[in-house]
């Protein structure tokens, strides 16, 4: 017997409602824990992007190609220690439905410029050598099944084949992720192989790069470079706009808006849903508890244990609830990150959001509990025996 | 002469209704000695379970002194009260007032809590208790499953399980069957011969009032002389 076995006992002691209360704090927290994951992997994305490399896109925007002749120009500008070429392909596997992101790039830069995409060395070789070879990352190679040696036959929308056929790729390697900024479900493949394509008149669509990637030369400023480069474009042919990777990253962010701001209000709402949930359940099981808390009193128990009684049985039910709720965020973070594919790539619930979830339901908890508790402890014990008999 | 254990000073208690003052007790002047068993009786409204809620520091009386054990119990704290009612009474009441959702021996073993006892001597005294209340067999049983008179031994039972001095009845058996009531009546009378406890029981029940060793008559908040009433 203690007053930790009367708390679970009480709380027990309507199973259902108690059932119901703890099902819904599961459901609160979760969707707290998956809201402000959604904010913080778009967040990480844009805090783990290098210092050491810029952007350089058409001033006019981001669908615009630049001339491939940028590439020489930008190498020799000074603080340039390397440039790569980034093409948006925007193809299609099989159905429109399947889309995921492709870039034709130049392999070995790209591989020296991005330190944490990871690569066996077996696998970098066989790429570099293959002209229809493409790298894929792991998250696409589990949600579609491919493998190395697989070709995928990809079907072109910004470049149509001429002859209606589809492109194909031959899978050389799956690379892993060291950093958020880097997603695991694009697929990299030769610039050189589609720019081959086009000249030859395989296939429509434009010629040119999308961006430039630019790693800096030691003791070279993002800013300085920068600078350089719009200048250097200043006169045309085609504007530049170059920008931090950071930079970069978060104008994809802000693309979505007031979205953040929304999520985040979102989460409050359900909150403070979530409260008022805890806060019937303990107003009505404190009502039905009056004439126990009388007997308490009559027996001699201070005031602070009716008081104690129902903030752990609050605190208690809100935990219980709000730890399942972490739980299934925990647990559904990969099939979550492959739902959202390219949108999200890296999404993953943080500690610290874990951490907020928890001092939030012990904060409901407390909420919830202090008015029946603080009606309980002005309850006199006479009186509450006969107003519950 | 046995040592008087509680004893009511010139206490008069009123309580306000609507701008009124209904003057509950007035001027009442009562004792009773150790190892008493006193029945309190009297018409609905006269005062009763006021003397009781008086007695166990419930609550306070508007004037006069109410002494119990050699404490003025109307001058305590709200914390010293707490104490003094875990040391000293224990009440049962007419509705059995055991907690629902603890089985028997939960029950009984609750203000145990408020001893310095361990986890085993608690289990130990709250076994004792039932046995002496006869129900040891039925410890593992939540109320909703006892018979009223059950209930009632079981609330007995962890009034005794403090081993207080004083034991409270409002109405004990005021729920109960003739038979459940009379095995009630006994186990009082055997607490206060046997134990030696002094109980205070309030009831309107004629033959339960012949358990008692005394009986108070009250009328209109002053005690009457039962060859008058
Ligand atoms: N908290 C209160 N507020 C107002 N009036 C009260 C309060 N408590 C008791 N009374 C009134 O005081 C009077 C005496 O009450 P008490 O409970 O002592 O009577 P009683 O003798 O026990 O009656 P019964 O036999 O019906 O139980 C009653 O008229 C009751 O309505
Ligand atoms: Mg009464």
């Amino acid at each position: 017997m203690s007053l930790s076995l009367l708390a679970r006992r009480q709380a027990g002691g309507h199973p259902m409602r108690t059932l119901l209360t703890v099902g819904a704090a599961t459901v609160a927290i979760f969707l707290f824990c998956f809201l402000r994951s959604i904010v913080t992997s778009l967040d990480a994305a844009v805090e783990a992007s290098a210092s050491n490399r810029i952007i350089t896109g058409s001033a006019v925007s981001l669908f615009q190609s630049l001339p491939s002749a940028y590439m020489g120009q930008i190498e020799a500008i000074e603080g340039v220690e390397s440039v790569s070429r980034f093409t948006w392909f925007g193809g299609r596997y099989q159905s429109e439905e399947n889309f995921f992101a492709q870039f034709g790039c130049d392999p070995e830069t790209l591989m020296q410029q991005y330190p944490e995409l990871l690569l066996p060395d077996a696998q970098k070789r066989a790429w570099v050598r293959d002209r229809r070879g493409a790298i894929i990352g792991q998250g696409l190679a589990d949600q579609y099944g491919w493998k190395i040696g697989d070709t995928i036959p990809l079907i072109g929308t910004i470049y149509p084949r001429v002859d209606g056929s589809d492109w194909e790729f031959t899978v050389c390697g799956i690379y892993r992720s060291a950093k958020p900024n880097l997603d695991e479900v694009t697929m990299y493949f030769h610039w050189e192989y589609m720019d081959r394509v086009l000249e030859e008149g395989g296939s429509y669509g434009p010629r040119g790069t999308s961006v430039f990637v630019v790693k800096l030369a030691d003791g070279f400023t993002g800013e300085e470079v920068s600078t350089a480069i719009d200048a250097y474009y200043s006169g045309g042919p085609q504007r530049t706009r170059t920008q931090t990777e950071a930079a970069f990253q978060a104008g994809f962010v802000s693309m979505l808006g007031n979205l953040p701001t929304f999520l985040g209000m979102l989460g409050t709402a359900v909150l403070i849903a979530i409260l008022f949930g805890v806060v019937n359940t303990m107003t009505i099981a404190a009502r039905e508890r009056v004439r126990s808390m009388g007997i308490l009193k009559s027996l001699g128990f201070p005031n602070r244990i009716p008081v104690r009684l129902y903030l752990m049985e609050s605190t208690g039910i809100v935990l219980l609830g709000g730890g399942l709720g972490m739980l299934l965020a925990n647990l559904t973070q990969d099939p979550l990150r492959a739902a959202f594919g390219t949108y999200i790539p890296v999404y993953h619930v943080t500690q610290d959001t874990y951490v907020m979830a928890a001092l939030i339901c012990i904060a409901i908890g407390f909420a919830a509990g202090a008015w029946p508790a603080w009606r309980a402890s002005r309850l006199r014990a006479a009186e509450s025996i006969r107003r519950g008999v | 002469m046995a040592e008087v254990v509680i004893r009511f000073e010139d206490v008069t208690k009123a309580y306000r209704k609507g701008g009124e003052a209904l003057v509950v007790l007035d001027h009442l002047d009562m004792s009773v000695e150790a190892g008493e068993f006193l029945a309190l009786m009297g018409p609905s409204g006269s005062g009763k379970s006021t003397i009781l809620n008086l007695i166990g520091g419930l609550d306070l009386p508007d004037s006069g002194a109410v002494w119990v054990q050699g404490t003025d119990v109307s001058r305590l704290s709200a914390d010293a009260l707490s104490s003094f009612r875990a040391n000293h009474v224990a009440y049962v009441f007419q509705a059995f007032n055991l907690i629902p959702v603890l089985t028997a021996e939960e029950n009984v073993a609750l203000p145990l809590l408020l001893t310095p006892l361990t986890k085993a001597q608690r289990r130990e005294q709250s076994r004792f208790a039932l046995e002496i209340v006869g129900l040891s067999d039925r410890m593992d049983h939540k109320p909703k499953q006892l018979s009223g008179g059950q209930e009632q031994r079981v609330a007995i039972a962890r009034a005794i399980a403090m081993d207080p001095t004083i034991l409270l009845c409002d109405e004990p058996t005021g729920d109960l069957d003739r038979d459940s009531a009379d095995q009630v009546l006994e186990l009082l009378a055997r607490l206060s011969s046997e134990f030696g406890k002094t109980i205070v029981m309030v009831t309107h029940d004629l033959q339960a009032s012949e358990y008692a060793s005394r009986t108070v008559h009250l009328d209109k908040g002053v005690v009457v002389d039962p060859t008058i009433a």
